[in-house]
């Protein structure tokens, strides 16, 4: 059996002549928080309409639960909970009246599941506020409430917390955290907020143009973009192998012929230089960075646009 | 396909315009016993009332006008507030979905025209001059049935564009061009417009005063220009959902 909850393969999608999405390849890992950080118009939402049956593919495929999504939508719809884009509801009804049409529906036996969807969103049960008078946060937490009424093994969640307020996006963030930890749920979320993901998520994707530029584990992007030595030498292939065998030292990465990133700190530099000189490598520059994921986030997008 | 129906009606929940419409069942009723009260005479036949308080205006302007509002607004609050999405993955067939809206707008109907039914016998009965029969008012409930069933399919189109639509303003406008054709056409041929069809079927005994008709009566012509147009709209209706993702 797959381990993976959701994977695409080749996933594309082209509007007219232009491509939203580009033969994107996710891979969400059963029971972890999948972040997609990337712009607005990046792609995002278009790969969750995809996911979902919502939107045809151009081309590539989407699996659900080890088996590809496509004719067996109504097979997987009960297992799944979504936000796409902004939650709509009936504005002539309350969020509990709203809910309760969504809970027939889908045909929710637990009792009182209405209720537990609320009190975890933080809305009021049985509230006489209409949801036609419902602030905007208020509307984001009745679409959360209204993604896991029905209790499902995967949720997605297209920037779930789009209009709350900073306490709001704290309380939503934990929530969902809870959700992944205690009850071992699936989560895809979306968002152009890098700290948001970056607090979420246990694994990211990040898309740019509908490219998806990087798949990785938050853990292995913090460790590459913490602080690192970035050391400019005339051979790097030749100063790897004297840092390995002189200084023992295994977290280092060759970014080209002449340039190296090394994670250990605690190195002496300048028996570091003097090694080097003396095995003939010439040393160009050596200096101490510190990139935040913000700094690699832009670099690797090309600039501005993630919070 | 009735728990989709019951939620419908959950839905129309403090939308009392909705209800409000319903009271305009009682308008010609109301209108056809001043008419009687002060200008003409029923000559003590009820039919003659029946026939504007129930058969005439309301059958072909008032009943489809009313029909195409409800549509309308059947439709509104999903295509406005981007709501379908969220109906697809529960999920909720998009067939069903139309389907229920139709046994709405149906049900709706058919009550409009037991309410007409009602108010024509009480206006008939406050006129003085039509004794209370038992026999007309069960022929009036008779047709006030058949028209409510057959309206509403009539007004299948109507819900069909309704469901291509956002807004309120295009359906409504095309629902008012959809009645006044329905009675201009009825005199031309009667089998293009399925609200002229409906005519057709109603009238079919020459039993409706003012519904005589002239051209040639074929009431298996009147079924198949209803389904046709049912038919048509259905299709319509399929791929409009089809694209509201």
């Amino acid at each position: 059996m797959t381990k993976y909850t959701i994977e695409t393969k080749q996933l594309t999608k082209i509007y007219k002549d232009q491509k939203a999405v580009n033969n994107v390849n996710i891979h969400v890992k059963k029971g972890r928080i999948y972040g997609l950080l990337g712009r607005n118009g990046a792609g995002k939402t278009t790969i969750m309409k995809m996911i979902l049956g919502l939107t045809s593919t151009s081309s590539g495929e989407v699996d659900v639960f080890g088996k590809n999504i496509k004719g067996r939508e109504k097979q997987v719809y009960p297992r799944i909970g979504a936000i796409i884009e902004t939650p709509g509801f009936y504005p002539n009804l309350t969020g509990t009246e709203n809910l309760n049409i969504f809970a027939k529906l889908r045909g929710t036996s637990a009792p009182n599941a209405v209720k537990n969807a609320l009190e975890i969103v933080g809305l009021p049960y049985k509230d006489k506020k209409l949801f036609g008078e419902y602030s905007l946060g208020m509307k984001q937490r009745l679409g959360i409430a209204n993604a896991i009424l029905h209790d499902p093994e995967l949720l997605i969640l297209d920037e779930p917390t789009n209009g709350l307020d900073p306490i709001g996006i704290a309380e939503v963030r934990d929530f969902i955290k809870k959700l992944s930890v205690e009850r071992g749920k699936t989560i895809l979320i979306s968002s152009h907020i890098l700290t948001e993901i970056s607090l979420l998520a246990d694994d990211i994707g990040i898309i740019d143009n509908g490219i998806l530029l990087e798949e990785n584990s938050m853990e292995e992007l913090k460790r590459k973009n913490g602080k690192y030595i970035l050391l400019q030498v005339s051979d790097a292939a030749k100063a790897s192998l004297i840092l390995e065998r002189q200084f023992g030292l295994k977290s280092y990465s060759v970014k080209d012929d002449h340039t190296l990133q090394i994670y250990n700190n605690s190195l002496d530099m300048a028996s570091v230089n003097k090694a080097l000189i003396l095995g003939d490598v010439s040393v160009i520059s050596s200096q101490l960075c510190n990139d935040t994921l913000e700094d690699y986030f832009r670099k690797i997008t090309g600039g501005d646009g993630i919070a | 396909m009735l728990k989709l129906i019951q939620i419908e009606f959950l839905k129309l929940r403090r939308r009392t315009f909705v209800w409000i419409m319903m009271f305009s069942a009682l308008i010609m009723p109301f209108l056809a016993y001043l008419l009687f009260k002060y200008a003409w005479d029923t000559g003590g036949d009820p039919v003659q009332f029946y026939k504007w308080s129930a058969f005439g205006l309301t059958l072909f302007i008032v009943l489809p006008v009313v029909l195409g509002i409800l549509s309308t607004m059947l439709m509104y609050n999903e295509n406005q507030y981007d709501m379908l999405k969220q109906l697809w993955i529960v999920p909720v067939s998009k067939m069903r979905y139309f389907f229920s809206k139709f046994f709405v707008v149906l049900i709706y109907s058919v009550c409009f025209m037991l309410v007409t039914a009602v108010g024509s016998v009480i206006f008939s009965i406050l006129l003085g001059d039509i004794a209370f029969d038992w026999q007309n008012v069960l022929f009036l409930i008779r047709k006030c049935l058949e028209i409510g069933v057959i309206t509403a399919f009539a007004m299948l189109p109507i819900l069909a564009i309704a469901t291509t639509q956002n807004g309120y303003i295009l359906p409504v406008a095309i629902t008012l061009i959809y009645a006044f054709l329905g009675s201009i056409i009825v005199s031309i041929n009667m089998y293009i417009h399925p609200l002229s069809s409906m005519a057709v079927i109603v009238a079919r005994n020459g039993d409706i005063p003012g519904l005589n008709n002239t051209q040639v009566i074929s009431i298996p012509l009147a079924f198949l220009s209803i389904f046709i147009w049912g038919i048509v709209s259905v299709l319509l209706a399929n791929v409009a959902l089809a694209r509201r993702k």
